[in-house]
């Protein structure tokens, strides 16, 4: 039987160490502190391994395993839908980017402007009318009223 | 009894009490349907605003507030996927699947049908508990409350995957959320534990970041890849005939939400369990009730129990953790602890007064708590039709703004940057274990109960050593497991025998 490597086998993995990890961590601990690490890491070692395994030799019946939860969808082409889930994470990860480097208050209605355009392809009034809904938002709820406290970015940290 | 009960009913209905509730309820609808200010933030911001009223002024104002956040989050967990609420997460998983069908104005009909409902029903438990629960509370030590939380878990993630293979993910998921909740100070010795030399998770992993990620951005994900609105280009049907379809769903399924407010009602009553376990019990024994395996591989998908049992049992859970708080003192949950300061602010103690003294103040917050639900489910109702439009906008255009709504909610819990971190490292988590087959609900019920399981654990050991497993209430709770555990495998293979016999 030959041993498959996917992405339930590396999630099964990352468990495998993680477990192990806490563990190993919990080696140096007084007892009262390591005890119930132990008591959850073992077990979660064992079914990780299980898990692994059973990934490994592709042993899964039809409808087995099936979780109680939504299913991502499977009507788009593999390809685009890939193409599309790194774009997605592109962009998340990019306004994280434009709030540690500007702050909230501008990554916000800069990150919906952007995305509207950009990904949306909108027409410059709709775009314009929802980068400024966004801005009031952010600055009149969060800013004025609920005075959260947003950190400066980081670029003007840097201008002083 | 029945003069205080009356006598309750009158002093929520006089003109200032009753205008104090209804602001209450325009901050708890706004509160519950924005992610990240949480019901509990929200309580304790109006607290100071309650120094110049009445105890029943107050206590209408901030409890008609705090009911309606429960029911109000149910919505944006409906429609985007984001749950408004910590204790809107359950609905997130087939309440959006339904809006993702098109089916947004039926599964908003049954979340605040059914919130209507737990909320009654907790309510009345209140009013009817007191002198039951009280004996029962005290028998409650820590190893029956260890034990009760094992049995949470094991009972959910043994209903969240089908077969063998199911039961070992379901597992896994609720041991891995377990392990991610030690994740900080230890509570007996302060020694960190997994934080990396971080100070940010001294606190441990901060649950809004966790749960809004987890939930949001695997949504987000799949929507941006189908690259349609939420409901896709599915046709659809009237939203009001929808609505009211939701409606019905409640009285077609009139036991179950009965059963899962009865089940919030008594986590609310156990101190320290919380909300936010009793959404995803009331979901396991939602899922429970499917009659066979097929039926169950439904949930997740849009079933409408998915959304009844959820949106019961988070309003009953109110009336039940209210119990303790105005009886003993001993607040149910964190929201009651807030609200054990608003009786001291107007000088009330809690306990033996509040059953005779105050009897009509306790009669009061019941009325409170029925009447808020009634005027949020009757304004909502006028509205749903609107909100579930949202559905179809373009995802293109909701993206940026569900992203940012997420971004903000997580952000909001520690005002730290940490937060942001925290809330894509679980969203790729949650993306990852849809991608695998793993249930998410196991591990946000680890998770919440990981900290009550471990200082319950320990006191037990070390209060009692190994003979803790032989009480009487801890055996009975152990065998209530090993059933949640062997109950899939005994009955779907069972099911599917005598489905073969009567096909042949």
């Amino acid at each position: 039987m030959k041993a498959r490597m996917d992405i339930r086998f590396f999630l099964a993995l990352g468990t495998v160490l993680l477990a192990g990890y806490a563990l190993y961590s919990s080696i140096d601990w007084p007892l009262r502190t390591a005890l119930f690490p132990r008591v959850i890491g073992i077990p979660l070692l064992l079914l990780a391994l299980t898990e692994m395994i059973l990934s490994a030799v592709g042993v899964e019946k039809e409808r087995e395993g099936h979780a109680v939860d939504f299913e991502l969808t499977t009507d788009v082409d593999p390809v685009i839908a890939r193409k599309r889930t790194v774009a997605i994470l592109g962009w998340t990860l990019g306004f994280l980017a434009l709030i540690v480097v500007i702050g909230f208050p501008i990554a916000v209605p800069l990150f919906v402007f952007l995305y509207l355009k950009l990904v949306g392809k909108e027409g410059w009034l709709l775009t314009l009318i929802l980068t400024a809904l966004s801005w009031l938002f952010i600055e009149g709820l969060f800013n004025r009223l609920l005075h959260i406290p947003f950190p400066e970015g980081w670029i003007f940290s840097l201008l002083g | 009894m029945i003069d205080a009960l009356i006598g309750g009913l009158l002093a929520v209905l006089q003109w200032k009490a009753f205008s104090f509730m209804l602001i209450g309820i325009g901050v708890g609808f706004w509160v519950g349907l924005l992610p990240g200010i949480g019901g509990l933030t929200s309580l304790a911001l109006m607290l100071p605003f309650i120094y110049n009223m009445t105890p029943v002024e107050a206590f209408a104002f901030l409890l008609g507030m705090h009911s309606v956040t429960a029911t109000t989050g149910d919505i944006t967990s409906i429609l985007f996927g984001v749950p408004g609420e910590g204790s809107a997460a359950a609905t997130v998983l087939d309440g959006h699947a339904m809006a993702k069908k098109g089916e947004a104005g039926r599964a908003l009909g049954a979340a605040l049908m059914s919130s209507l409902v737990g909320a009654v029903i907790g309510a009345l438990a209140l009013a009817l508990s007191i002198p039951v629960m009280r004996p029962l509370v005290l028998t409650f030590g820590a190893p029956e409350l260890f034990t009760l939380a094992i049995m949470g878990i094991a009972f959910i993630s043994s209903l969240s995957g089908q077969g063998g293979r199911g039961l070992v993910r379901g597992f896994l998921a609720g041991l891995l959320g377990l392990l991610l909740s030690l994740v900080g100070l230890d509570p007996q010795a302060a020694i960190e534990r997994f934080t990396f030399g971080q100070l940010y998770l001294w606190d441990g992993v901060a649950l809004v970041p966790f749960i809004i990620g987890l939930f949001a951005i695997p949504e987000i994900i799949d929507l941006a890849v189908r690259g349609t609105s939420i409901a896709g280009d599915l046709p659809q049907g009237n939203l009001s005939s929808g609505v009211w379809e939701g409606i019905k769903d409640t009285f077609r399924h009139f036991w179950l939400t009965v059963r899962c407010s009865l089940a919030g009602t008594f986590i609310g009553f156990m101190p320290g369990l919380g909300g936010s376990v009793a959404q995803w019990v009331a979901y396991g024994h939602a899922a429970q009730s499917a009659r066979d395996a097929k039926e169950r591989s439904g949930f997740g998908k849009g079933d409408v129990r998915g959304v009844l049992g959820p949106g019961a049992a988070n309003n009953s859970k109110e009336g039940g953790s209210l119990i303790p708080t105005v009886a003993f003192g001993i607040p149910g949950s964190a929201a009651m602890a807030i609200l054990l300061g608003a009786f001291l602010i107007q000088g009330i103690r809690p306990g033996l007064d509040m059953l005779d003294k105050h009897l009509t103040l306790t009669f009061s917050m019941v009325w409170t708590m029925v009447i808020a639900n009634i005027i949020t489910v009757a304004i909502s109702l006028f509205f749903l039709n609107q909100l579930a439009k949202l559905t179809l906008v373009r995802g293109s255009i909701l993206i940026p703004f569900i992203l940012f709504l997420a971004f903000i909610g997580a952000y909001t819990e520690h005002n730290h940057l940490g937060d942001l971190i925290t809330l894509l490292v679980f969203g790729l988590l949650g993306y990852l274990m849809i991608r695998c087959g793993w249930p998410r609900a196991p591990l946000v019920l680890g998770f919440v109960l990981g900290n009550i399981a471990e200082i319950n654990f320990y006191i037990s050991t070390t209060r009692y050593g190994i003979t803790w497993l032989l009480r009487p209430a801890v055996l009975i709770l152990i065998v209530l497991t090993l059933l949640a555990i062997l109950y899939p495998l005994i009955r779907f293979p069972k099911r599917k025998a005598t489905m073969a016999e009567d096909a042949v």
